[in-house]
């Protein structure tokens, strides 16, 4: 089955001191994947300036804005249309044997190939005493494991806005208890790294029917890498595998690799962000 | 100028036993390629050399070579101590200083690429991952990126000390954003003016045409399709503590000097803002630290970068010299796998030796090195300019048993080597008025281009002004020397 969304990015930054010279980059165009097709897009921002599409250091199609003019404000909208597949998140063999798939995650040419998602970056780190806080269950699979942290880590947290920001300490997530969806996300990497098992942050949009959390924002949700089946999205917010409500942007170590909005402004002052994310299904065939 | 006996510049040398000394050898005699430095000098007395000094002394002042040292409270500028009495190294010497920097610059050029690319050398088990893993400047963004040329390290400073036995040891390769070559042609300037007569009675190679050789090599790694390439220095600012350098390299390559804030980025272009609009800009010699080069990729604070010029680069429409990524093989850890990455990448034995190096990560090796403390020095893998070093027979209780719980907390962080005995050479100390031997190194300085390499015939005598001190930077209150390449 193929399902049709529109998305809307809109946000608006204002600078309370003013600016003569910024520049913004973007990172909220939906991935092009086996699942996702990008069908329409269209970006605007109401400085009259160009918006250029380039790509990050990851490979993912970013926008850049910059300006000359002075200002006290930008407002920027992405608008999308995409179709998405169904995905069935069940829909693959597992892997034999739970033994030989030990063996391979814990080889040295494994480990160096997946290096990217098996080093620990300062919100995927678990402090000593956190350590022990998940086991694996090695008479399981990799997979069944993933699922079961997945469990865990949406019952550990409680979600709740406004107590965690981009600053917040994955140590102060675990001991606090509660957190968005990415901090649910960094928590799910950190535990599935921890293991040995290759994970990384994703970040997209949550089409929200069916009273998901993660509504009106961007949303975060986790890859892991199942040997001889591939990268597996779980979304521990929602305690869900991915599936055809998740479209995904990019993803990265952790949140700053991903995140969706950068700038530099030459300014002093405080400035402020808001952002409003839509999705809406357009239409089922 | 009268010439008395007990007043001619060597009369109060002291030749300390266990030393080696570049001008004398055991026997106290002078070594063939000074023997016609000191018939000349011989005639002078140590006032003559005094005076010759301090002209060379003001004009440093009048040039305004000057340095800044990170954490003094005035953070003034300081001229760099140059000292008149030249180094001379003979030219089978330099030969093989020459193809030994060259063969480390080469290895470690493949050893970048591998890391960025198939990761051989770990799969193979020469180099361990840890070493990747751990390392800030491993950066994913060069990932299955292929740099101009497939030139990572463009330039490198590699640091050559000789040992009391006789050979020379390379003790830090320096490919990150290695300075010191404007003291070099400072050094030979003021030189040249101090002592015409005498440098005229040798064959000595030039170093005043690095500048010429970087900018060639730098623009044949120039974007595709650029003809002509528009080619700057880019620096952190004034108030960086090679800023002079920055500037000077900019003057002698004809180039502008850029910061941060005079290039922006459009559609994967990057240009220069100038008075008669924007210039493209093809190849940047940046003198500032990856992880502030770019805050859209790396540290998303910095306002030194450019931001977008991570992009542009990995379009291929600009070149960065040295590339994003280098400074994983600039690393005291990776210096310690260096005999078997050249092995492993050239097929060959290393030409220059390294020193033993113990790393605290292997827990053997840690407590050795705590058992042993007294006879290593102990590095820090990652900082630069000489700042964590402890040396151990210098250290007293206190501050073994501090240096000891650092390095048990931190085992990644730390690798130790036996104290070298650098050899020493015959100094001018001001305060003393006279010539004592103080121990010295070499920085050189290797370029890497299109199938051609350029080792500058020179590079920088680092003298530790302090007696016995081992710590040869600038910025520990380090001099230099003039350096002499002789032709064959």
């Amino acid at each position: 089955m193929l399902y049709e969304y529109e998305i809307d990015y809109d946000t608006r930054n204002s600078y309370e001191m003013g600016l003569n010279e910024a520049f913004w980059q973007f990172l909220v165009i939906p991935e092009e994947n086996d699942t996702q097709e990008l069908t329409y897009w269209h970006f605007e921002n109401d400085l009259d300036e160009k918006n250029s599409v380039s790509e990050n250091g990851l490979g993912f199609k970013t926008v850049q804005v910059r300006s000359k003019k002075e200002l006290d404000h930008i407002k920027f909208n992405a608008h999308f249309k995409l179709i998405k597949k169904e995905i069935n998140p069940f829909d693959f063999d597992l892997p034999l044997d739970i033994n030989e798939e030990r063996k391979l995650v814990d080889s040295l040419d494994f480990r160096v190939d997946y290096e990217p998602y098996l080093r620990k970056t300062k919100f995927t780190q678990l402090l000593e005493e956190h350590k022990s806080i998940y086991a694996f269950d090695p008479k399981k699979s990799i997979f069944e494991n993933l699922t079961e942290l997945n469990h865990w880590a949406y019952g550990h947290l409680y979600f709740k806005t406004g107590v965690t920001d981009v600053n917040t300490s994955l140590d102060e997530i675990i001991e606090n208890r509660h957190g968005v969806c990415q901090d649910f996300t960094h928590l799910f990497c950190a535990i599935a790294k921890h293991h040995g098992v290759p994970a990384r942050y994703v970040s997209g949009y949550l089409h929200q029917g069916h009273g998901f959390f993660g509504d009106s924002q961007m949303h975060a949700w986790a890859e892991a890498f199942v040997p001889n089946v591939g990268w597996i999205g779980f979304d521990p917010t929602n305690n869900v595998l991915a599936n055809h409500n998740h479209i995904k942007v990019c993803h990265g170590k952790d949140y700053i690799d991903c995140a969706p909005l950068k700038g530099v402004v030459y300014t002093l002052g405080k400035n402020e962000t808001e952002y409003t994310v839509q999705v809406k299904a357009s239409q089922q065939q | 100028m009268g010439t008395t006996e007990d007043k001619s510049i060597f009369s109060s040398y002291i030749k300390k036993d266990g030393l080696f000394d570049e001008v004398f050898d055991k026997n106290g005699d002078v070594k063939s390629v000074y023997q016609k430095l000191l018939d000349l000098y011989g005639t002078r007395t140590i006032d003559d050399y005094v005076n010759l000094n301090n002209k060379a002394k003001s004009s440093f002042f009048n040039q305004g070579i000057t340095f800044q040292v990170y954490g003094d409270k005035q953070s003034q500028e300081k001229i760099f101590p140059f000292d008149l009495f030249p180094r001379i190294i003979s030219t089978d010497e330099w030969e093989i200083i020459e193809k030994g920097a060259i063969q480390r610059n080469i290895a470690l050029n493949h050893f970048l690429w591998d890391v960025y690319h198939d990761k051989k050398i770990v799969k193979d088990k020469v180099v361990p991952i840890e070493l990747l893993s751990s390392s800030p400047n491993y950066l994913h963004q060069m990932m299955g990126v292929d740099p101009p040329n497939q030139i990572y390290n463009h330039i490198s400073g590699t640091d050559i000390i000789k040992h009391s036995d006789g050979n020379y040891y390379v003790l830090e390769d320096n490919i990150r954003c290695p300075s010191g070559v404007s003291y070099v042609i400072c050094n030979r300037t003021a030189l040249k003016r101090a002592l015409f007569g005498v440098f005229n009675h040798y064959k000595t190679h030039s170093v005043t045409n690095y500048a010429e050789n970087l900018l060639h090599l730098l623009e044949t790694a120039k974007p595709h399709g650029v003809d002509a390439p528009v080619t700057v220095v880019i620096t952190p600012g004034m108030f960086n503590s090679a800023y002079y350098e920055h500037s000077y390299l900019a003057k002698a390559m004809g180039v502008e000097l850029v910061e941060g804030r005079d290039l922006f980025v459009e559609n994967d272009f990057v240009y220069m803002k100038t008075t008669q609009g924007p210039v493209r800009v093809d190849v940047v010699y940046r003198r500032i630290d990856d992880l502030f080069l770019d805050p859209m990729e790396f540290s998303p604070d910095s306002a030194l970068g450019v931001p977008g010029i991570f992009a542009a680069y990995r379009k291929g429409n600009v070149t960065l010299a040295n590339a994003p990524g280098t400074g994983v093989a600039d690393d005291k850890a990776i210096y310690t796998y260096m005999p078997d990455i050249i092995k492993y990448y050239l097929d060959e034995e290393p030409i220059l030796k390294n020193v033993h190096t113990y790393h605290c990560s292997r827990p053997k090796e840690l407590q050795y090195v705590l058992d042993n403390i007294k006879d290593l020095v102990i590095k820090p893998v990652d900082e630069a300019g000489g700042y964590g070093i402890s040396i151990g027979n210098r250290l007293t209780k206190d501050e073994i048993e501090r240096v000891k719980s650092e390095v048990k907390a931190n085992p990644r962080k730390y690798v130790a080597q036996p104290i070298m005995s650098l050899s020493v050479h015959p100094t001018y100390i001001d305060q003393k008025e006279s010539f004592e031997q103080r121990h010295v190194d070499l920085r050189t300085f290797t370029v890497l281009g299109k199938d051609e390499q350029f080792v500058l015939k020179g590079g920088l005598t680092r003298v530790a002004l302090k007696e016995g001190n081992l710590i040869v930077n600038s910025s520990q209150g380090g001099g230099s020397k003039d350096t002499w390449v002789l032709k064959q």
